[in-house]
C-alpha cells in the first residue's frame, strides 16, 4: 500500500491545498451559528435593523468565500487523483509488461485487467474523495464542539459525551457492514456464474436437457444472494436513526443544561441557539463521514489488489552475452528439465539436442506431452528448472531479452491478430516493412489469396482478436506476421491445424523455400507436416527421443503409432 | 419516443414492485410518520427554547414536557426509519431477484440464434451489473425521492403554520440551487461521455496487450505498447479531469445558494423578530426548517440523474425478457422415445440470415444404424447440419424426422435426449469431475462413471487430479488442456449412451494416437446406434456406410470411401491433397 504513495509525489502541493482549503470552508461554516447568535442576542434584542442587515450580509459572504475556497479545494483534488491514477496506470502497466510468463499464469490475466480498469477507477473516486472530505468532516465535528466550549464550556460538556458515543455507533456498524459487503460480492459472483454458464454453454445444456436445473440453480444463488443483501441492509439502515436518536436526546439536555446557565444569568438565549446549531452540523457531517468511510474502505481494498502486482517481482533482465553468429549450432538443450510452478511432476525431463542454422526440426507428441512447453523454453518464455537452453551459443537467460527476442519468431497456437489494420499486425514483425514485403509474407503463408479479396487488400481493417476473420485465416495472417520478421529462429506452434491439408503442404512448401539460413521449429500433430524435417524430436510424458522420419519410425514405437494412426500401412511403406 | 418508453419500462417496473404492495403501502405510512415526527423535533426545541428567556426566566415547568417529547419522538423517528428502510431493501432485492429470475428463465428458452449472435458479455451484464445498478436507483427512489419530497411538503407546512411571509421568501429561492444543478449537469454531460469513451478505449486497449502478452513479448512490442498505453492515459486523464472538477462544482454551488437563502431567512426572519411578528425560538425553528427544506433539493437532482439511469438499466433488461423465445413445442407434440434411429432430411433449407443463403434443398436419408460421416472445407455447412438434427435451428423449409415422425412435432427434450452429443467446442459446467461427467445420467453409480471414463481414456488423467473424481472444474480455471476437456466430455456421453451420436471434431483436441484409442472406443459404441461424424481428419471416416461430401451448403458427392474414391471427385482430391505432403 504505501508504496504506491509514491505516485503522489507530482501532485504533493495538490494533496496539501485541496484538504487545506477545504478546511477553510469548514472554519468558515463554523462561524455561521456565532453569526446567528450575534443577530438574536445584539439584533434582535437592541431592535438593531442595522445590526441585523450587517450580519446578514456577512452571512453572504461567508457563502461566498466558502465557495471560492471550496471550488479550489475541488480542482486540486481532481487534478491530484486524476494525475495519481495516470502515473499509477503507466507504471502497473509497464511492471506488467515485464512479467514472466510464470507470474502471468499464476496471476490470471483477467485479474490483471480487472486491476488495471475497475480496480484504478474506484482508487482515483476514492483519492479525490479522501482529499476532499476525509478531513473535513473530522474538522467540522471537533470544530463544532471547540466552538462549543467557547461558548460556553459546562453546557458544552454535553458535546464531549455524545461525540464519542455517536463515533461508537457510526464505526462499530461500519466495521460490522464491511465484511458483509465482501459476502454480496461473493454471493454476486455465484449468481453470475450460474447465467453466464447458461449463455456459454448453451448447447451443451440443451442437448442434456438440463435447463430447468440451471433455472433452479440460479434460483437458489439467487435467494442465497437476497438473503445476505437483506440482512446486510437491515443492519446498515440501523445507523441513521440510531445517531439520530442520540443527537436529538443530546439536544434535549444540551436545552436543559443551557436554561440553567441562563437561568442563572450565565449564558443568553442566542448562545443557546449557537449550541443547538453546532448539535445538528455534528449530526449532518457524521452521516457524511460514515457514507465516505465506505467508499474509501472499497478504494483501499482496491489500492491493495493494485500494490499487490507492483509489489510483484520481476525477473531481471541484465544479460550481457551475444548470440554468436558464428555459433554452428543456432539452438541447443543440454540436459533440460522444466516443471511449471506449483507442479508436482516435470513436464520435460533431460531433453538434449542440437539445431543449426538452416535446419527444420519436427516436434510432435500426444495431448500434454510438452511439446508447446519446449518451444517456449527457446526464447525464455519460461526458464529451465534444470539444464541448459542455448542460442547461438550463449545461454538464454545471460542473454538480453530484446536481442534474444529479436532473433526469435514465433506462430503461437493462439492466432491473435491485433486491432487496426492487416498492415499494421504485419508492421509487428518489422516496422517499416514495405508492400512489397508484406506481399510476400502473405503469399508464403498462403494468405495473400483472402487479403486481397477483402475491402482495402492490406489495408482492410482487423477487429480486436482478430473476429472479422476465420480460424485459418487467423492463423495464416499469424505465419505471415512471423515470416517477414526473417528472424534466425521461426516456431510454428501447431499453426496450421485449422488449415486443410492442400492448404497446410503449400503452405510448408513456401516456408521451406522462404527458409534459407533460418531454423524452423515445427510443432504438429500431425506427421505429415514433419516427416520431412532433418530432425525430428517425439515426445512422449516429458521424455524426447531425437532422430528422422525413417529411424524414428523404424526405433520408435510411439512415433510409429502416431504415424499409422494417420496414415495406413499400405500408404506409409 | 424517449418519454413513451420509459413510460412502458415504468409499468413493466410497477408489475414486479407491485407484487410487494403490502410492504410498499407500510413503507409509505412510515415515511410519512417519521417524516412528520422530524419535522416536529425543531418545534419542540423551539419552544423549549422559547421559555430560556434570560437570567431568573427560565420556564423550566413549561420545558419539561417539549424535551422528553424530543427524546419520544426521537425514538420513536428511529423505529419508524428502520422499520421503513428494512421494508425498502426488502423490496428492492426481492423485485430484483423476481426479475433476474425471469431473465433467467427466457435464457432457457431462447433461440440459439440469439446466443449465438450476442456476446455472452452482454447478456450477462444486463443479468447482473444492469439489475444491480436497477437495485440501486430503485432503493434511492424510495429513500431519498420519496421522504425528500414529503419533507420538502412537511417544512413548507411547517414554515407556513410559524410565518407566511418568510416562507414566501424559501420557496422563491429554493428552486434556484435546482437551477444551478441542472445547468452544470448539462455542461458535463458530454464531458462524461468523453470520458466514458476514451475509458472504454483504454479498457480494450489493455485486454488486448495483457492478454495477449505473450505476443506482445514475442515480438519486443513491449516499448511501443506502452507509448501507445500513454497517449491514451494521458487522453483519459485530460477528460477525467474536466468531468470529475466540472461536476463536482455542483455541490458547492447548491451550497452556496442554501446558504444565499439562509441569510435571506435570517434577515426577514430577524427584521420580523425586531417586530414582534415572530419569537426567537420560532426563528430558530425556522431556520432549522429553511436548512431541512432546501436539503432535499440538492439530493433531488442527484436522485433523478440516478433514477434516470435505473430505467435505462430495466429498460435493458427487460429489452431481454421480452425477447422473442423459440416456438414452444406444440401441446400435443410427439415424445420420442427408444428410437431406432431412421433419420430423413426432405427438401431441407436453411440460412442463417436471411440475405445469405447456405443450405438448400437437401435430402438425406440414414437407415438406422448407419455411420455417417460429413466432410468437407471450413464454412461448407457441416455444423449447420448438426445444429438442425439437435433442433439449435428449426428448418427455413423441407422436414427433418426421426423414426419418420417430423421432429417439429416432436418435444426437443425427446428429440435431443435421443442424441448423444461431442462438440468440438468443450464446454463443462462449474462443479465436480463426476457431477460433470454425470451430466446426461445424475443417478449413475461410480462404477458406471468409472467404466465410461475408461473407455474413453479420461480415466489415467482424472484419477491424477487434486482430489480425482471429486476435483472441481470449471469452463475457464480448470487447469485442464483442451483435448483433457473433450475428453470429459466424451466421457460424459460414453456415460448415458443414447439411441443415436452426434460427433462434431469431437476429438479435434486429441492426438492421433489417444484418438485411434478413442476410436475403438467409438466403434463399440457406435454398433447398432445411428451416429453422425464431422471430422477433418480423413482417416477417422473412412469406415464410414455413407459418407456425406458438403461443399457451399450442398451435399454434392455422398457414398462410402470406396465409391467416393472411384469417382475421382472432390471428395478423392480432399483425400489425396493429404498424400501430397508425402510426396
Amino acid at each position: 500500500m504505501k508504496k504506491l504513495l509514491v505516485y503522489l509525489k507530482g501532485s504533493r502541493l495538490q494533496c496539501v491545498l485541496a484538504p487545506l482549503f477545504k478546511m477553510f470552508e469548514a472554519i468558515l461554516e463554523l462561524f455561521v451559528p456565532l453569526v446567528v447568535a450575534g443577530l438574536i442576542d445584539t439584533g434582535i434584542a437592541a431592535s438593531d435593523k442595522n445590526y441585523i442587515i450587517k450580519m446578514c450580509l456577512l452571512l453572504v459572504l461567508l457563502g461566498a468565500v466558502g465557495l471560492a475556497f471550496s471550488v479550489t479545494a475541488q480542482y486540486f483534488a481532481a487534478k491530484a487523483s486524476v494525475s495519481f491514477v495516470k502515473r499509477l496506470k503507466h507504471a502497473v502497466f509497464e511492471h506488467i509488461g515485464k512479467f514472466s510468463y510464470t507470474q502471468l499464469d499464476s496471476a490470471g490475466t483477467s485479474t490483471l485487467i480487472t486491476r488495471m480498469t475497475g480496480d484504478m477507477d474506484s482508487v482515483q473516486n476514492g483519492l479525490n474523495l479522501t482529499l476532499r472530505l476525509l478531513l473535513r468532516s473530522p474538522f467540522v465535528v471537533i470544530g463544532a464542539m471547540v466552538m462549543a466550549f467557547t461558548v460556553d464550556s459546562k453546557a458544552a460538556i454535553t458535546f464531549a459525551v455524545i461525540i464519542p458515543a455517536l463515533s461508537v455507533v457510526v464505526f462499530g456498524i461500519m466495521f460490522f457492514c464491511i465484511p458483509l459487503y465482501k459476502k454480496v460480492r461473493f454471493a454476486l459472483d455465484k449468481v453470475l456464474c450460474t447465467a453466464r454458464e447458461s449463455l456459454t454453454g448453451a448447447r451443451v445444456i440443451r442437448a442434456f436437457c438440463k435447463e430447468d436445473e440451471q433455472v433452479k440453480e440460479f434460483k437458489e444463488r439467487n435467494d442465497a444472494l437476497t438473503v445476505i443483501q437483506e440482512y446486510t441492509g437491515r443492519i446498515s439502515a440501523l445507523m441513521n436513526p440510531i445517531t439520530c436518536v442520540i443527537v436529538n436526546i443530546g439536544i434535549a439536555v444540551l436545552i436543559y443544561a443551557g436554561a440553567i446557565r441562563v437561568d442563572a444569568g450565565l449564558l443568553t438565549q442566542g448562545a443557546v441557539v449557537a449550541l443547538y446549531n453546532y448539535m445538528s452540523q455534528i449530526l449532518v457531517e457524521l452521516v457524511k463521514f460514515a457514507n465516505l468511510i465506505i467508499s474509501i474502505t472499497k478504494s483501499v481494498a482496491c489500492a491493495g489488489r493494485i500494490s499487490a502486482v507492483l509489489e510483484t517481482p520481476v525477473e531481471n533482465d541484465d544479460g550481457t552475452e551475444k548470440i554468436s553468429a558464428e555459433s554452428e549450432n543456432i539452438v541447443e538443450f543440454r540436459n533440460v528439465s522444466f516443471a511449471y510452478d506449483g507442479a508436482g511432476d516435470y513436464s520435460l525431463e533431460n531433453i538434449s539436442f542440437t539445431a543449426r542454422k538452416g535446419e527444420t526440426v519436427g516436434i510432435i507428441g500426444s495431448t500434454g506431452s510438452g511439446k508447446t512447453t519446449l518451444v517456449n523454453l527457446i526464447p525464455a518464455f519460461y526458464r529451465a528448472t534444470k539444464g541448459q537452453v542455448l542460442v547461438g551459443g550463449s545461454d538464454v537467460t545471460e542473454i538480453p531479452l530484446e536481442e534474444l527476442r529479436a532473433a526469435v519468431s514465433v506462430v503461437p497456437q493462439k492466432a491473435v491478430l491485433f486491432k487496426g489494420t492487416i498492415r499494421k499486425n504485419m508492421l509487428w514483425g518489422k516496422p517499416g516493412a514495405t508492400d512489397e514485403e508484406i506481399m510476400k509474407a502473405l503469399e508464403a503463408a498462403q494468405a495473400a489469396e483472402f487479403v486481397m479479396q477483402k475491402d482495402g487488400g492490406i489495408d482492410a481493417s482487423v477487429e480486436q482478436g482478430g473476429r472479422n476473420f476465420s480460424g485459418g485465416q487467423r492463423q495464416r495472417l499469424t505465419v505471415a506476421r512471423a515470416l517477414i520478421k526473417k528472424a534466425d529462429i521461426l516456431i510454428l506452434d501447431d499453426s496450421s491445424s485449422a488449415l486443410d491439408y492442400a492448404t497446410d503442404a503449400a503452405m510448408r512448401k513456401a516456408i521451406a523455400e522462404w527458409q534459407g539460413d533460418t531454423a524452423v521449429f515445427i510443432v504438429s500433430q500431425r506427421t505429415s507436416s514433419i516427416m520431412h524435417a532433418d530432425k525430428i524430436i517425439v515426445l512422449d510424458d516429458g521424455c524426447a527421443s531425437v532422430g528422422t522420419h525413417e529411424e524414428l519410425l523404424k526405433n520408435n514405437a510411439v512415433y510409429r503409432e502416431i504415424h499409422l494412426s494417420q496414415f495406413d500401412e499400405e500408404e506409409s511403406a | 419516443m424517449k418519454k413513451k418508453m420509459n413510460k412502458g419500462t415504468l409499468k413493466k417496473i410497477l408489475f414486479y414492485v407491485g407484487r410487494y404492495k403490502v410492504h410498499l403501502f407500510f413503507s409509505i405510512i412510515l415515511a410519512a410518520l417519521s417524516v412528520a415526527m422530524t419535522l416536529y423535533i425543531p418545534v419542540l426545541a423551539g419552544k423549549a427554547i422559547d421559555l430560556v428567556v434570560g437570567m431568573g426566566r427560565v420556564d423550566f415547568e413549561g420545558m419539561m414536557p417539549c424535551l422528553i417529547g424530543i427524546g419520544i419522538l426521537a425514538l420513536l423517528t428511529a423505529a419508524a426509519q428502520w422499520i421503513m428502510n428494512t421494508l425498502n431493501n426488502r423490496i428492492t432485492f426481492r423485485v430484483v431477484r423476481d426479475i433476474r429470475n425471469a431473465a433467467m428463465k427466457k435464457i432457457q428458452i431462447l433461440p440459439l440464434s440469439y446466443i449465438d449472435s450476442k456476446p455472452s458479455g452482454d447478456t450477462v451484464s444486463r443479468i447482473i451489473s444492469d439489475a444491480d445498478q436497477f437495485a440501486d436507483g430503485l432503493l434511492m427512489g424510495f429513500t431519498q425521492l420519496f421522504t425528500g419530497v414529503v419533507t420538502i411538503l412537511g417544512t413548507l407546512g411547517f414554515m407556513i403554520s410559524i410565518n407566511f411571509k418568510i416562507s414566501l421568501v424559501v420557496v422563491i429561492l429554493t428552486p434556484l440551487s435546482l437551477f444551478v444543478a441542472r445547468f452544470i449537469a448539462k455542461r458535463t454531460h458530454s464531458m462524461f461521455m468523453m470520458q466514458a469513451k476514451t475509458r472504454g478505449e483504454q479498457t480494450a486497449f489493455t485486454e488486448e496487450m495483457i492478454g495477449n502478452k505473450k505476443i506482445v513479448d514475442a515480438f519486443s512490442r513491449e516499448e511501443k505498447t506502452l507509448e501507445e498505453f500513454d497517449e491514451i492515459n494521458e487522453r483519459y486523464q485530460k477528460y477525467s479531469l474536466k468531468a470529475i472538477f466540472f461536476s463536482s462544482l455542483t455541490n458547492p454551488s447548491t451550497r452556496f445558494v442554501n446558504s444565499m437563502v439562509y441569510a435571506a431567512v435570517g434577515l426577514t426572519g430577524a427584521l420580523a423578530a425586531v417586530s414582534g411578528s415572530i419569537t426567537v425560538g420560532g426563528l430558530s425553528c425556522f431556520l432549522s426548517y429553511a436548512n431541512q427544506y432546501t436539503k432535499p433539493f440538492n439530493e433531488i437532482s442527484g436522485v433523478i440523474a440516478e433514477l434516470q439511469n435505473a430505467l435505462a438499466c430495466a429498460e435493458r433488461l427487460f429489452e431481454l425478457i421480452e425477447q422473442q423465445p423459440q416456438t414452444p413445442d406444440a401441446e400435443n407434440a410427439a415424445v420420442l422415445q427408444n428410437v431406432d434411429g431412421r433419420v430423413e432430411m426432405k427438401n431441407v433449407a436453411f440460412s442463417y440470415s436471411k440475405d445469405k443463403e447456405l443450405i438448400k434443398n437437401l435430402n438425406l436419408s440414414v437407415e438406422s444404424g448407419n455411420r455417417v460421416a460429413i466432410v468437407g472445407p471450413t464454412g461448407c455447412g457441416k455444423t449447420t447440419l448438426v445444429n438442425l438434427l439437435m433442433r439449435f435451428y428449426d428448418v427455413d423449409e423441407g422436414e427433418i424426422s426421426v423414426d419418420g415422425v417430423d421432429i417439429n412435432g416432436a418435444t426437443r427434450e425427446s428429440l435431443r435426449k435421443s442424441y448423444g452429443m461431442v462438440l468440438q467446442d468443450t464446454w463443462l459446467k462449474e462443479g465436480t469431475v463426476k457431477e460433470n461427467i454425470a451430466m446426461g445420467k445424475p443417478d449413475a453409480t461410480d462404477e458406471e462413471i468409472i467404466a465410461a471414463a475408461k473407455a474413453a481414456h479420461a480415466h489415467s488423467f482424472i484419477k491424477r487430479l487434486p482430489n480425482g473424481y471429486d476435483t472441481v472444474i470449471s469452463d475457464e480455471a480448470s487447469g485442464l488442456s483442451q483435448g483433457q476437456k473433450q475428453l470429459l466430455c466424451i466421457t460424459r456421453v460414453m456415460l448415458c449412451l443414447p439411441p443415436m451420436l452426434i460427433l462434431d471434431e469431437a476429438t479435434s483436441s486429441i492426438d492421433t494416437r489417444t484418438e485411434i484409442r478413442i476410436q475403438k472406443a467409438f466403434s463399440t459404441m457406435m454398433q447398432g446406434r445411428t451416429s453422425f461424424i464431422v471430422a477433418h481428419r480423413l482417416s477417422t471416416i473412412k469406415n464410414a456406410d455413407v459418407i456425406l461430401v458438403m461443399k457451399d451448403g450442398n451435399i454434392i458427392e455422398q457414398g462410402s470411401h470406396d465409391e467416393l474414391m472411384k469417382k475421382e471427385g472432390f471428395y478423392c482430391e480432399l483425400y489425396n491433397s493429404r498424400m501430397d505432403a508425402s510426396v
